[in-house]
């Protein structure tokens, strides 16, 4: 079985099931979709470690509880078990130290023809970003 | 250097929109951030917002409202001058458009609700796209309910709810925003 992680703004469709209300991926689909893995000293990314004792219920079987893994990276989770798919957004602690940081996040986005064009196309230039809508 | 990012969901709406309200060919590059990841790196929580940033990458210029002209001072209630002002000097004579204290005052992390209000609203969208009508309205409610004052997910989704962004739907939330003394950002 496959579900939808949404991660970092990105979608993955990878191994995982849905079990009730909780929407599960294998070790490997999470590592694949988002970089953290389980190790014996806890959920690590590169360095970072999640300690195991702040893991709860993060571990099911040999599954892992996306809502329990977003807990434990105090990151909201929405889910949608009826249609296999699980959204991440960023925890508002690391937004904090983003903002507070005062350097403007990498990004790449598609142009309107579909092209992609990242902050660091322009660097050393002054950059005026302007959020805009139709609405 | 402009670079143009648009919050739509509807792709369509923002060609068009892009291509037939400016006067003049586009020269800058014009980005859609339809998930909103970008909006919530950067803290974007409504539009027109402009975010100034120097040659170095730092931000000298947090997230503001900035009308392009005065067609909507009505509701903005500030002019657009000031701000174009502003971006020349800063532009041609390099003077900074904030001190350091003020860009420290104005930085508004979001918290844990707005979070999970971006997170149920990307699903929200998901769904829609997927045809999950049903489910995905369930979970755009949610998102309306957690997020209150944020216009890129109240207004951002009016189109998607079937409601007008520029009829009576937009001028309830106006309305309701201004009474709770205009959370959010500003001029």
């Amino acid at each position: 079985m496959t579900v939808t992680l949404v991660f970092d703004g990105e979608a993955h469709v990878v191994e995982g099931e849905v079990r009730g209300d909780a929407v599960l991926l294998t070790p490997a689909a999470l590592h694949e979709a988002t970089g953290w893995e389980l190790q014996p000293q806890g959920l690590c990314r590169g360095d970072v470690c999640v300690p195991t004792h702040a893991l709860d219920g993060v571990a099911v079987d040999d599954l892992v509880d996306v809502a329990a893994f977003g807990a434990a990276l105090r990151r909201p989770v929405a889910l949608e078990p009826a249609a296999s798919i699980a959204v991440l957004a960023e925890s508002s602690d690391d937004l904090a130290t983003t903002i507070a940081e005062g350097v403007a996040p990498a990004f790449t986005l598609p142009d309107l023809d579909g092209n992609a064009v990242a902050l660091a196309d322009f660097a050393g230039k002054k950059k005026l970003l302007l959020a805009w809508s139709s609405w | 250097m402009l670079i143009a990012i648009s919050l739509d969901e509807d792709l369509v709406a923002a060609r068009a929109c892009a291509r037939e309200e400016t006067t003049v060919p586009l020269t800058y590059p014009v980005l859609v951030d339809r998930d909103h990841a970008w909006a919530e790196a950067y803290g974007v929580i409504n539009v027109p917002t402009t975010i100034w940033i120097d040659e170095h990458d730092r931000i000298v210029r947090p997230p503001s409202i900035a009308p392009a002209d005065d067609k909507f001072i009505e509701f903005t209630k500030f002019s657009a001058e000031p701000h174009h002002d502003a971006l020349r000097q800063w532009v041609l004579e390099d003077v900074a458009p904030m001190a350091d204290t003020e860009i420290q005052d104005r930085r508004n992390p979001p918290d844990p609700q707005l979070q999970l209000a971006r997170a149920e609203r990307r699903l929200a969208m998901y769904l829609l796209r997927a045809g999950h009508e049903e489910l995905g309205h369930t979970h755009l409610g949610r998102a309306l309910e957690l997020a209150p004052d944020d216009w890129t997910i109240q207004r951002g989704s009016m189109p998607a709810r079937g409601k007008d962004p520029f009829g009576q739907d937009f001028f309830d939330f106006y309305q309701r925003r201004e009474a709770a003394g205009r959370p959010g950002y500003d001029a």
